[in-house]
């Protein structure tokens, strides 16, 4: 054989499999050779290596390899020290999704399919969704096609791995000569190499996700500073001076209602109080209201830090904010021992056309988006049941809907020609706004009930669009990948948010209005700096695509609820999951905090209503960080209806939570 | 490779009307076809899923169709699911339910009715974290009821494994009071302060409420304690007071009870101990056993047969223990003579000849096997001869021919006394004691009923003419014996006319004549102490 031709295939071969260094060695050596100083290269005259050199540059197109290299490792892995298995399967997942993808890219379909097959039990567990995208890649075509392949065989999967696994792992690939797998391994994973202990196997959700190029940009960009705290001179700050300088009877109150466990007596307690003392209030509120022009700076403790807000806000007429203050006043404070009463809309008679349901700031309104192009506005006070007069906690008010003379309740608002996907109601409840299918978003006015704008700018079904906490801006998403900020008086957008890599289904305002989060398909949830544009954060974690998303009232937190059920709290500063939710089977459609963000409830498909308790499991949380032990947020109660899935849910000022769903027949 | 075959691609094509295809093609076209499919169906899944829906309909395939700019498939958007059905004869192959419907009838047909417009109804889910029970929330009892129980058990620590579906909450006192008789009943080691517990529970009013728990624990510990004779002892002791208990209205609960009481009588094993006196439990629990038959047997018609059907079972297969063949015996004796004689002597011969062996002390070497079969023996001897004496009783109420007889009957008993008991020792020399100790039972039964029936037998009034004819001829050739009885009958009822009580047991009269003889050829002379003085002195 021409010793030519062997350097040619060892050259090609190194190439090949990405071993440019060695590659860049040999050529060194040839040189090297070449100029006479070297001794003979041995493997051109030994023709064993010659044969084996040969066999390597046959055999690559030879499909059965593939099948046989990962199997071994993959008997090899499971029948590793347990200390270390966990990590060491950890590398077979991306080996096995590149193994397929090399064998489909080589237009093996036929061996492709029965590979994957037989394997693919193995994932199933965590990675399903993912193979379930993958199993339909046959053609090699198809992999040039698809996003998720592609960016699959971009970019590298980041794993950690201890030491010792590391060692195992490249001995047994060497000592098996399983180049094959090497070259995978080489190709595809990055590993993380620590020293040490092999972590726990509990903590590997990030190691779970393959996140295709994004890994690293993503570390990148949740490096970036985010100013979590709320906006200065908010209402609620207003409130608390307002507290402050009221006089210490009624904090002393409040004090001795904690201990309460009878919060209905509470409840009307405080209210007889409040009337009593809100004479004073409003002297106050005078007295605020210059102190408002004045800027004075009283010296507030407060937890979180305040921001300055980036966008104009829009002033908030006085009638508005005083009715906001008082709600804010007579809010119940909930706990864990103190839960929320739940007051629930269901609709019926909806024909399995519901595709979402809306709920007003103080509960008095409810928009339904239906599938037939159509939304339903209801005003629940004029129906019988006062909304915000809930509080005052009868349950025997459930017997109205029925219209005064028999003409239909609602105010019906036409003019989308596709299914609408979402309504949200503007903070005073003065406006609606919906997305729909027809790519349009559709500002109504709900006193003229009729169409006031319609916003044209994304391409594809508008899945959601969400009031700012201050109304007058909006926030849209689309299939179009991208999430979208609008002010209620331009038809353009004003920001345009791209990165996401598949659909963006839900969006969600920060409380302090400079952000937005979004949650895509591509199963990440997105920080968006309102005034930049720009992703400020990436949350990585969730297992199938991102439905809802709610902010903690203090700007800190954040949640999220997946197709599958599952519900992650976020600390938005470091990007952390605090602590998934397992509770619910199927998914969850809404999640809402209550008002000073002690509670959390999420609705979903499993026809039930759950309550979290959120401010215990942060504390322990934060008091044990450092052991790297995330605890499970409490799941307080379940309230399961009568077989309504739960759209929306939305804890109103004082604290009541609504609730609305569409009565479903079970399934017959 | 692809789960379209390329047979469907070729038929898609000859439908649309491409009728030259090539098989290669069609095979590279297949994989094709199911990657798209898939990526329509995870377009139209993102629409089910923004449509708030978590089953797929047509609608969503039309608006998955709709975001690749392509025509979406008419004719399937009617809003149900569509029923597919199965090709016969295939087993993977599945079409649509197409019906064909007539335009006459379609336009003939009544307008359907409008569908009701949406409405809201509002109701309260939770009122500060509990959920009212009104009709628009899910069922509580489903989806509560665990979690009621659960409650339940946390405020009622220590009856914490009585698993009842028990709604009621018991009071302070009857928890400490079922408390203390448990732990009585447990520990075993206050007999007297347990006989205290004993007459409380037999005679106390307002323990009703208890009754469950008490079922409950009996039957868990005897299924636990089977091998702690005392405990068992002292459970059945418990039964016993509660049936006793005239407040306690324990026929509902009989049917958790039965089955602890049968076991203490027929198990096979009860006390793990060689000096536990297990005979004594069965003796004891057989009575109980009659006893609850006895006050419930109206009420409860099947319980006597069905614990006969039990008993006769455990003392017919030849594979029980000897134990529990004498549980059954003792069981069926203190039925009364009734159930022996048509249960027991019936059975007799065969059970003797399987005893037999066992029996003999040359061939049975186990001390304790032949001790046992002894024991056994003696049991069914003893039950046979009570009946045989039960039967013969009725005679002498019968005649009473001078009012000197009950003297003279009761002194002739007395006198026998001593004379039974060397019988008894004559004929069981070597394992003496307890035939001894059955013999005396024997005995102690001899006269008593004697004497209760008496009243009885006199106050029957006179009946009918006399019919010695018929009497005579249905005895007529008859076992010698039976003779014996005929004429004595015939003797009796010459004296005087009480032809219809003659009438009615004329038949049993043969049968324990018969019967008579037949336990005479099995026990020999054993049996005689049972015979009633009187009669015996007719027929030596």
């Amino acid at each position: 054989m021409d010793p030519e031709q062997v350097d040619e295939f060892v050259m090609g071969y190194l190439k090949k499999k990405g071993f440019n260094n060695a590659a860049k060695q040999l050529q060194e050596a040839l040189h090297h050779n070449n100029g006479g100083t070297f001794n003979s290269t041995d493997y051109h005259n030994d023709p064993e290596l010659t044969k084996l050199i040969r066999s390597f540059s046959q055999s690559e197109n030879d499909p059965t390899r593939y099948r046989d290299g990962y199997s071994k490792l993959r008997s090899w892995a499971y029948n590793s020290l347990d200390l270390y298995k966990h990590e060491l399967l950890r590398v077979m997942y991306p080996v096995f999704i590149h193994c397929y993808m090399d064998l489909v890219g080589k237009g093996h379909t036929q061996e492709a399919r029965a590979f994957f097959n037989s394997f693919r039990k193995d994932h199933e567990m965590i990675h399903l969704r993912d193979l379930q995208k993958l199993e339909g890649v046959l053609v090699p075509s198809h992999l040039e096609e698809m996003e998720f392949a592609r960016s699959l065989r971009q970019s590298k999967v980041n794993i950690k791995i201890c030491q010792y696994s590391y060692d195992l792992l490249l001995q047994y690939l060497h000592r098996t000569e399983s180049t094959l797998m090497l070259g995978i391994i080489n190709e595809h994973i990055n590993f993380q190499v620590y020293s040490g202990q092999p972590n726990s196997s509990s903590d590997d959700i990030d190691a779970v996700t393959i996140v295709g190029s994004f890994q690293e940009t993503a570390d990148h960009i949740n490096q970036k500073e985010i100013q979590w705290g709320l906006l200065e001179d908010s209402l609620e700050d207003r409130l608390e001076k307002t507290g402050s300088l009221l006089s210490d009877s009624e904090k002393g109150q409040g004090e001795s209602k904690d201990g309460d466990v009878d919060d209905s007596k509470k409840r009307s307690n405080e209210i007889g109080k409040q009337g009593s003392s809100l004479k004073k209030l409003k002297k106050d509120k005078a007295g605020n209201a210059t102190a408002k022009v004045a800027r004075q700076e009283t010296s507030i403790v407060s937890p979180a830090p305040r921001v300055k807000p980036e966008l104009a806000l829009p002033v908030m007429s006085t009638d508005v904010e005083e009715s906001i203050l008082e709600d804010l006043r007579n809010r119940v404070q909930l706990s864990s021992v103190a839960m929320p009463s739940v007051s629930f809309y269901t609709f019926v008679n909806t024909h399995n056309g519901l595709n979402c349901a809306s709920i007003s700031h103080d509960g008095s309104l409810v928009a339904g988006g239906f599938s037939d192009s159509s939304i339903k506005v209801w005003d629940m006070a004029k129906i019988g049941q006062a909304g915000s007069g809930a509080l005052q906690g009868e349950s025997d008010t459930n017997d109205q809907n029925v219209g005064p003379n028999g003409r239909r309740n609602y105010t019906l608002l036409l003019g989308h020609s596709g299914p609408v996907y979402s309504a949200t109601f503007s903070p005073p409840g003065d406006f609606v706004l919906s997305s729909s299918a027809d790519t349009t978003i559709r500002l109504w006015s709900t006193q003229l009930n009729a169409n006031l704008v319609c916003y044209k700018g994304h391409n594809y079904p508008v899945w959601d669009v969400q009031f700012s906490p201050f109304g007058h801006y909006f926030a849209s998403c689309s299939h179009d990948r991208t999430a979208r900020i609008w002010s209620m008086d331009r038809v353009q957008p004003l920001r345009i948010m791209a990165g996401h890599l598949s659909d963006v289904d839900c969006v969600q305002w920060h409380p302090n209005c400079n952000y937005i989060a979004t949650g895509s398909s591509d199963k990440t949830v997105r920080l968006w700096d309102v005034q930049t544009g720009e992703c400020v954060r990436i949350f990585i974690g969730h297992r199938s695509m991102v439905l809802s998303l709610a902010m903690s009232p203090d700007g800190r937190y954040m949640a999220s609820g997946d197709e599958d059920g599952t519900i992650m709290m976020w600390d938005l500063s470091t990007a952390r999951c605090i602590t998934p939710l397992m509770g619910h089977n199927s998914c969850v459609w809404s999640l809402s905090y209550s008002g000073e963000g002690s509670l959390l409830a999420s609705g979903s498909a499993d026809c039930t209503v759950k309550l979290w308790d959120v401010t215990s499991s942060t504390k322990l949380t934060k008091a044990e960080e450092k052991n790297g032990n995330t605890n499970r947020l409490r799941s307080l109660r379940t309230f399961p209806t009568k077989s309504t899935p739960v759209h929306a849910l939305r804890f109103s000022r004082r604290n009541l939570l609504f609730a609305a769903g569409a009565l479903s027949k079970p399934a017959s | 490779m692809s789960i379209v075959p390329k047979e469907t691609i070729e038929v898609i094509a000859q439908s649309i009307g491409i009728t030259n295809l090539s098989p290669e093609a069609a095979l590279m076209l297949a994989p094709d076809v199911e990657y798209r499919v898939r990526e329509i169906m995870q377009e139209a899944i993102k629409c089910m899923r923004h449509s708030k829906r978590t089953t797929l309909t047509a609608s969503d395939v039309d608006g998955a169709l709709n975001l690749r700019n392509l025509e979406p498939i008419y004719g399937f958007g009617s809003g149900g699911p569509i029923r597919f059905r199965k090709a016969i004869g295939h087993r993977d192959l599945f079409y649509t339910d197409d019906r064909e419907v007539d335009f006459k009838d379609v336009i003939e047909a009544p307008l359907p009715k409008a569908p009701l417009d949406t409405e809201i109804v509002c109701h309260w889910l939770a009122i500060e974290g509990v959920q009212p029970a009104i009709p628009e929330n899910a069922p509580l009892e489903v989806i509560r009821a665990p979690a009621e129980n659960q409650i339940y058990q946390q405020k009622d620590g220590p009856l914490i494994d009585i698993r009842l579906p028990v709604k009621h909450v018991l009071s302070k006192e009857l928890q400490l009071y079922f408390q203390k008789i448990a732990e009585l009943t447990l520990s075993k080691s206050n007999p007297s302060l347990f006989k205290e517990a004993l007459v409380s529970l037999a005679s106390d009013s307002g323990l009703h409420p208890l009754v469950p728990y008490f079922t409950n624990f009996i039957a868990d510990e005897v299924s636990r304690g089977l091998n702690d004779f005392l405990l068992l002892f002292n459970l059945m002791h418990v039964v016993r007071s509660l049936l006793q208990n005239p407040h306690i209205h324990i026929e509902p609960y009989l049917h958790q009870l039965m089955p602890s009481v049968v076991t203490c009588l027929v198990s096979r094993k009860l006390g793990n101990r060689f000096a536990d006196n297990h005979w004594d439990l069965r003796d004891f629990t057989a009575n109980l056993v009659a006893l609850i038959c006895k006050r419930f047997g109206n009420t409860y018609i099947t319980l006597q047969s069905r614990l006969t059907k039990t008993l006769v079972n455990a003392l017919l297969d030849p594979k029980k223990a000897l134990t529990q063949h004498y549980g059954a015996i003792q069981g069926l004796a203190a039925l009364g003579h009734n159930v022996v004689r048509l249960l027991v002597l019936s059975n007799l011969e065969p059970y003797l000849s399987l005893l037999e062996p066992e029996l003999d002390a040359e061939k049975q070497k186990n001390q304790m096997k032949s001790y046992e079969a002894w024991r056994v023996y003696g049991a069914i001897l003893r039950a046979a001869g009570l009946c045989i004496h039960d039967r013969l009783k009725i005679f002498p109420t019968l005649p009473s021919p001078s009012p000197s007889f009950p003297s003279k009957g009761k002194g002739k008993v007395i006198s026998t006394e001593p004379n039974k008991r060397k019988l008894g020792v004559d004929s069981s020399e070597n394992r003496s004691p307890h035939k001894r100790l059955i013999a005396t039972d024997g005995s102690d039964g001899g006269p008593s009923p004697m004497q209760v029936d008496r009243p009885t037998g006199d106050a029957n009034p006179p009946q009918n003419s006399v019919r010695p004819s018929s009497s005579e001829q249905a005895s007529d050739g008859n076992a010698p014996e039976s003779r014996n009885a005929k004429e004595k009958d015939d003797s009796k009822g010459r004296a005087i006319t009480r032809k219809a009580i003659l009438d009615q047991i004329w038949k049993d009269d043969l049968d324990s004549g018969r019967l008579l003889v037949k336990l005479h050829q099995l026990y020999g002379d054993r049996i005689l102490p049972f015979i009633p003085s009187t009669e015996m002195s007719l027929f030596l």
